[in-house]
């Protein structure tokens, strides 16, 4: 619990530990994907 | 004090020549709109993340959690899984290959061209240009009170001051200067949290010491906030009671599902190459993002229990009851001097990362979403800069007039109201072919509409001070004519955007069934690029 008195606050701050594990695992696990190529449909400016 | 204005000029020197290496590589509208749309991942997510967080995250939210307590960590739940996964996976690659194929220069006008509508960009641009300038006075009010406190500096001279610095860099170097100055302020944020964190729990006696501190100090919670439903710093407020929905319906929904719909955010993703960049900026905006949010709710929350330690006074009493002070007194009580004098670098990193970034956005809506659409040119950076010019100046305007403690308020007011205008409009134009232009004006300006409606009549916060609903009807809010505890009593607390943004999703769904069908040739080519 973290040393708080009820369940809330600790749900909180272990849900937002796990986020930003998340966040970074999609991240190494994709790091070279670039994803199928994306042309623009006219020539810009 | 003479450090700190070492710190500050060195600090400076080195926006001002990012600045200049973004005005010296701007040629094109694209690279003034849209940074070429070549960024680096490393730029794009701490710009973002930057431009995200600001003073009002961390002097505003920072200060409400001096007064509500760790419920904010939810928040902080929700700009990273939302705010960082969501908009970057889930919202940024479709909004970048879409921009593409459109040749879309900012978010407006994506919106405008998915729905061919002139007025749908002409609408959106109208409303950031109108009600950004109020976000970003928050920002501008957030920076100048602490150069009030920590330098002596008069508050006046500091809102000119921090105006006149940002115009110069950004009006110049268009969204280039503002992504390298927002990045190289993200790292300063980023370490001068870190600091913050480190220092108050260690003050504290350690992670678990410090919140059975906090938790054994509910007794003290103010009566006023007791009344309201608060019953203390770790255990939160009582559900259901005005307390317990300002903290959960404004603060946590608000901002955390506002983000989506943030156009200042959303222009960030059209700026990088391909994919590879958005998957890279999720794990930077991961690590970066819980830095900023977590720890200012966690050492706003914490703030109670040093300043009772050290003063015999919880925060707000601390701030004589405005809780935008308690952040910045925390610093300049609590911590080391040295640490204060970093920590002013920090908090300018903060908020100019986000000011740059809103009047940038504010400016591009003026010029290329409003002028050039009307008077149907091509976009120019000189139309750009002059746009720019005009939100600097509505912004420090707003600066002036606004009431005390409404930096959260502000930004949440901001985030409530681009969310209930934009984001059904936006989702749907993303995911679902069968959306026309009909539904996306009906769900824009209804929910628009709805949102005005609830701040103006009902919201107390707002009505209150805007005074119209007592105007016409006599009544601060007009919930309050309800029986006192019943449900519509309770509304006056409800933020606008628990009603207007599910009116507006629904308008949006409804209105897509009753309406024409966009041509089937410009649907294809809005999502060819989108497999």
């Amino acid at each position: 619990m973290l040393g708080f008195d009820t369940f809330e606050p600790a749900a909180a701050l272990w849900l937002c530990l796990a986020a930003s594990v998340w966040c970074v695992g999609y991240g190494l696990r994709n790091w070279n994907n670039k994803g199928y190529e994306a042309k623009p449909r006219k020539q810009e400016d | 004090m003479i450090s700190k204005v070492i710190a500050i000029l060195l600090y400076l020197a080195v926006v001002m020549y990012l600045g200049y290496k973004g005005w010296k590589t701007t040629q094109r509208p694209t690279d003034y709109m849209l940074a070429g749309r070549r960024m680096s991942p490393w730029v794009m997510a701490l710009s973002y993340g930057a431009t995200f967080v600001s003073t009002s995250a961390i002097v505003g939210f920072g200060g409400a959690a001096g007064l509500f307590g760790f419920p904010l960590l939810w928040l902080t739940f929700l700009t990273i899984f939302v705010g960082v996964f969501i908009a970057m996976v889930g919202f940024g690659k479709r909004t970048r290959r879409m921009g593409l194929s459109l040749n879309s220069h900012t978010f407006p006008e994506l919106l405008g061209r998915r729905y061919r509508s002139s007025f749908i960009q002409r609408f959106a641009g109208g409303i950031i240009f109108l009600f950004i300038p109020i976000y970003a006075a928050a920002v501008l009010i957030g920076i100048s009170r602490i150069l009030e406190i920590s330098l002596g500096v008069p508050y006046e001279a500091a809102l000119v001051f921090m105006t006149l610095l940002l115009a110069a860099y950004v009006i110049t170097g268009g969204l280039k200067a503002v992504m390298y100055t927002d990045a190289f302020q993200a790292l300063i944020m980023g370490m001068m949290m870190l600091m913050l964190l480190g220092g108050t729990y260690y003050m504290l006696g350690g992670v678990t010491e410090a919140h059975s501190t906090l938790a054994s100090m509910a007794h003290l919670m103010p009566s006023k906030l007791q009344l309201g439903g608060m019953e203390g710093w770790t255990q939160g407020a009582r559900f259901g009671t005005p307390l317990w929905l300002v903290i959960y319906t404004t603060i946590v929904y608000g901002v955390g599902i506002g983000v989506l719909a943030q156009p200042q955010l959303a222009v960030r993703f059209m700026t990088v190459h391909s994919d590879r960049e958005l998957n890279r900026a999720v794990l930077v905006g991961g690590i970066f993002i819980p830095i900023m949010t977590g720890v200012a709710f966690t050492v706003g929350a914490l703030s109670n229990a040093v300043f009772m330690e050290k003063f015999g006074k919880i925060s707000i009493a601390m701030a004589a009851g405005n809780m935008d002070k308690i952040i910045p007194l925390y610093i300049e009580k609590i911590m080391p001097p040295w640490f204060a004098g970093l920590f002013l670098l920090g908090m300018f990193a903060a908020a100019m990362s986000t000011l740059s970034s809103q009047y940038h956005v504010g400016g591009t809506s003026l010029s290329r979403d409003i002028w050039e659409n009307i008077k149907g040119r091509e976009a120019s950076v000189a139309a750009s800069r002059f746009g720019v010019a005009a939100t600097v100046l509505a912004a420090l305007i707003w600066a002036w007039v606004l009431p005390p403690s409404v930096i959260a308020r502000a930004t949440a007011f901001f985030f409530g109201l681009c969310a209930a205008s934009f984001l059904p409009a936006y989702l749907l134009g993303l995911y679902w072919k069968r959306m026309t232009k009909g539904a996306a004006v009906i769900s824009m300006v209804g929910g628009f509409a709805t949102s005005m409606f609830w701040l103006l009549f009902v919201h107390l916060k707002e009505a209150k001070v805007i005074g119209l609903s007592k105007a016409l009807f006599g009544v601060d809010s007009l919930a309050s004519l309800a029986p006192k505890g019943s449900a519509m009593w309770l509304m006056q607390w409800v933020d606008p955007n628990v009603i207007a943004l599910p009116v507006a999703m629904l308008l949006a769904v409804g209105a897509a069934y009753a309406t024409q069908t966009m041509q089937r040739e410009h649907v294809e080519l809005c999502f060819e690029n989108i497999r």
